[in-house]
Parts: structure tokens; sequence; C-alpha cells
């Protein structure tokens, strides 16, 4: 049997991408009554919510308050339905924790914590569906939510993945073409500094095909960045639109 | 002025508004919240439901798989739900192994499973004593205001109608199960069971569908289970204050009642999905 073809010859990926191309991506924010901010969202058939908390009173021990900034804490769980296969530990596992980490490290770089000292912000992320880019969606999500909360940021955080096959780098990657093994990237940009929050390379990847990949994702990030920014200007008009009543 | 009186005085607050025979969100004491349900957006799952009952979100979804059948019921299939109440969900609950209310949220709906014969176990079977589905029904709630039961109840009901599982056939020769993934069938759903809880003020007034507030203010909960054939599966009142046999019976009027709007929703939404 030949191996899947991940880019035909005439540049289409098998979901009929082009090498650049975004699956579509749709986004809710303020879907929930009960948090500070929230945010749904959809990233062809990767399905996330995120859900802030905060800033708020630290709840658990209060030493590990920070004198200077805010704590963020970030949970990241699967539903057990999420995936093909049901999963047993929705988290908690060695791989949630590790995105839970990952999420942490990238909203640190991008809250203006320092405007909340001895405070906690708590992001919650739950995927609902999983066809590759799950961080992606996570982080993307998470910013939504965020900015639903009214916690002040640098900038939008935008992440988006990128692989390479056959020397094209291709952006957004699906499950199928996540699970081909391939080099891939996952990338978290503050889009109008163009800082990186967050880079992850999990494989093997000449240095000099770096490039390609870094900019597949960074532009991919600016899309979803024009995206993410309709979605909140979208909803702040609503809002106003309510609160002129 | 309101909110501060609210926050010093809930109680006084909530029953300033019952001597009204209203509540705060505006609704009539036997009023229900919008309910709202969407079946079958997770495809990675078998089955799938969305179910919104006011603020209080909960998501089912339903995942099967082939197990060996128990040896002292080969011929039975199993059930396993499970509710989780992540910290996600409300700012109550702790991040970590599931809580007292998930846990006593995940054995109520195994016991509506078990009494209401929702489905028949022996439908599971796929070879006798050899191979049956096992159908793990996850129920997570994504947002938290009271009355988790009914939404859960609501949500496994309609995930459940929306299941396909695969035909399974075990070849003679080899002994292999083969499954075809072109020919699915849906389950047969025998019952359908609906939950309405109802919280107790101050000892002698019901409030349906209580919200999280109603429910930490209100001295104790009736959750009844009913059938399409009205008849009872489940009479949940976990301690709190006492009730009249003539209460309990407006109880079971109402939860019929209920029933019946609930059953109207359903089958107006799976109706509208068949055609595609």
């Amino acid at each position: 049997m030949a191996a899947l073809e991940l880019l035909s010859a005439e540049g289409f990926r098998p979901d009929g991408r082009r090498p650049a191309e975004l699956r579509k991506l749709r986004a809710r924010m303020g879907v929930f009554a009960q948090p500070d901010g929230s945010a749904y969202i959809e990233q062809g058939n990767t399905k996330a919510l995120a859900v802030v908390y905060g800033p708020h009173e630290m709840r658990g021990p209060r030493s590990k308050a920070l004198p200077d900034r805010a704590l963020v804490n970030c949970q990241y769980s699967m539903a057990t339905f999420s995936t093909g296969e049901r999963k047993r530990r929705p988290h908690g596992d060695r791989k949630s924790s590790e995105m839970s980490l990952h999420l942490k490290q990238t909203f640190e770089a991008a809250i203006l914590t320092e405007l909340f000292p001895r405070s906690q912000i708590d992001i919650y992320v739950q995927i609902l569906q999983a066809d590759g880019g799950n961080y992606c969606a996570c982080v993307n999500a998470a910013t939504l939510a965020v900015i639903d909360a009214g916690i002040p940021l640098r900038d939008y955080v935008c992440a988006s993945s990128a692989g390479l096959v056959e020397d094209a780098a291709l952006a957004d990657l699906s499950y199928l073409e996540e699970a081909a093994g391939g080099p891939q990237a996952a990338l978290a940009l503050l889009p109008t500094s163009g800082q990186m929050a967050l880079l992850q390379l999990d494989s093997r990847l000449h240095e000099d095909r770096l490039g390609a990949v870094l900019e597949a994702a960074g532009g991919a990030c600016r899309a979803v960045h024009a995206v993410l920014d309709r979605v909140v200007r979208e909803h702040v008009r609503e809002l106003t639109a309510l609160l002129g009543d | 002025m309101a909110t501060a009186f609210k926050t010093v005085e809930p109680l006084e607050y909530y029953r300033r508004f019952l001597k009204e025979n209203c509540r705060p969100d505006g609704r009539e004491l036997g009023e229900f919240r919008a309910t709202t349900v969407n079946i079958g957006s997770i495809t990675t799952a078998d089955g799938s439901a969305l179910v919104k009952l006011g603020n209080t979100t909960v998501i089912c979804g339903v995942k099967a798989e082939v197990a060996a059948p128990a040896v002292d019921s080969a011929n039975k299939g199993y059930i396993v739900p499970n509710v989780e109440l992540p910290s996600l969900c409300s700012t109550r609950f702790r991040s970590g192994p599931p809580g007292e209310e998930a846990q006593a949220a995940s054995q109520f709906i195994a016991d509506v499973i078990e009494n209401s014969q929702i489905i028949a176990k022996e439908d599971l079977c796929i070879a006798n004593g050899k191979l049956a589905w096992v159908l793990y029904c996850d129920i997570i709630c994504l947002d938290y205001d009271g009355n988790i039961l009914d939404a859960s109840v609501f949500a496994l009901l309609a995930a459940l109608k929306n299941v396909q599982l695969p035909s399974v056939t075990i070849n003679e020769e080899t002994g292999l199960s083969e499954v075809n993934l072109k020919q699915k069938n849906p389950l047969v759903i025998r019952k359908h069971p609906v939950a309405t809880s109802f919280a107790i003020f101050d000892d002698t007034l019901l409030i349906v569908d209580p919200t999280a507030e109603e429910e930490d203010l209100a001295t104790g909960t009736v959750t009844v289970v009913t059938d399409e054939e009205d008849r009872l599966c489940s009479v949940h009142k976990p301690g709190g204050s006492p009730l009249t046999g003539a209460k309990l019976q407006d109880c079971i009027t109402r939860a019929i009642t209920r029933h019946k709007e609930v059953k109207k929703l359903i089958d107006k939404v799976t109706k509208s999905i068949k055609p595609n």
C-alpha cells in the first residue's frame, strides 16, 4: 500500500487545502455566564473551550502567591470522547500536564501579570473534539477568554502549527498530517510586535529549513489574528448595542 | 441597594421574592428555565448531545467499545455513566479527583439507567458470552448553575438517541469479529426517562428547576424521574427538610407534565437532524 500522499502533485493537501491555507476558523466569546471570561473555538474539526476565572485572591496555599505579579494557573483537559479511541484519563496524564505547562508559559509571557500582584488567574481549557492542533486551538480560545475577562494583554496570542512535507511548509496541520510523523512545530506569536511567546519543535529538522517552517507558522498566526480580532470587535459591538438599549 | 441587601441577607432577599410568587430571575415558582438541546455536534463520539438549562450547560458524549461480557450475565452489555464536574464549570469545584457531588451524580445516573431500563442490556450483546458493547457515557458540566441532575439525564437520553453503532458479526470459521462500518444501526431506546428537580424553601415552599443560588439557600431538594408511561423510575430526596405525602404527589404530577414538554422538545430536535 502506498503511503498517504500529504501533498499532491497539484499542490493540494488531503483535505483539499493549499499548503499555506488554514482550516475554517470559527469562534465565539462570552459563551458562559458563570466564569469571568469564556470562549469557544472551532478550527476545522478541532473544538475547544476556554474559561477564565480571575484575577482573584489566591486559592490554596497563600505562600504560593507572587509578591510582584499574578500567578497564572492553567489546566488542560481533553474530553474522553474527543478522540477516535476513548481517552481513559481526561487530564493529569503526562501529555496533559505538559500542555498545561506550555499554556501557562505562553500566557505568562502575554498577560500583564505585574498589574495584579499577589493574585491568581485561572485558565481552564477543554478539548471537546480533537483533530490536530490542540495546543493552538487552546491558545487561541484562551486568548479570547482572557480578553472576555477584561484582563490586560500585551497583545493577542495567536498560535498555529506548521510542518514540512517534501520541502513544502504546511500551515495548520490536521490530525492526519500530524500523525504522519514529519517535522512539525507549534508557534505562539504576539502578532503586532512579531515576538514569539512559545515555539516548540519536537522532531529533527535541518536548520536551513527552520526559516520556511517558521514563516508558514507565522503567516498562519497572523491570519488567525485577523479572525480573532474580528471576533472580538464583533463581540464588543454586540455588547455596546445591548448597553445602548 | 438591592445587590447589597442580597449580599448581606441572601435568604431574606429570596423570601421577599417568593412571597410575591416570583423569583429574582423573573420566573414564577413553577416555571422552568429555557431549555435547548443540540444533538450530534461531536463527531468523534458515537453519540453526543449538548443541553442548556438556562445557564447550566452539560455535554454528553457516548463512546462505544467492544468487550467480553461478564460471566454471570453472558447475554448483556455494559453501560458506564460518568459525571464530571471540572473546575472549569464553577469556582466551587477544585481540580483533582471527582468530588462528592460528581460521584453522587454519577451514581444517580447509573441508578436511573438501571431502574428505567432506558436500554435493554441484552440489546448490547453481539455474541452470547463472547462479545458485547460497552457504552461509556461521559457527561461533562461546562457551566454550573444548579439542577445538574435534570440536565444530565436529558443530555444522556439525547446522546443515546443519537448513537449509531456499526454492525459486528463473528466469523464462524476464524472466530474473529468483523466490523462493518458502512452499516450503522441506531440504538433501541426502550424508555425515555426525564428528571425534574425541585428545591424546598423554608420546609414548605416548592420551586422547580433551582439555580445554583437557590440550591444553596434551599432546605432540601427532590428529584423525580418518570418515563413516558408516567411510571416512576426514581425519586431522589437526599435528606433536608421533611416533605408531606401530598407535596410529593404534587411533585410527581408536575414531573409528568414536564416529561411531556421534554419529550416534545427531544422529538422535534431528533426529527430536524434526521433528513441529513
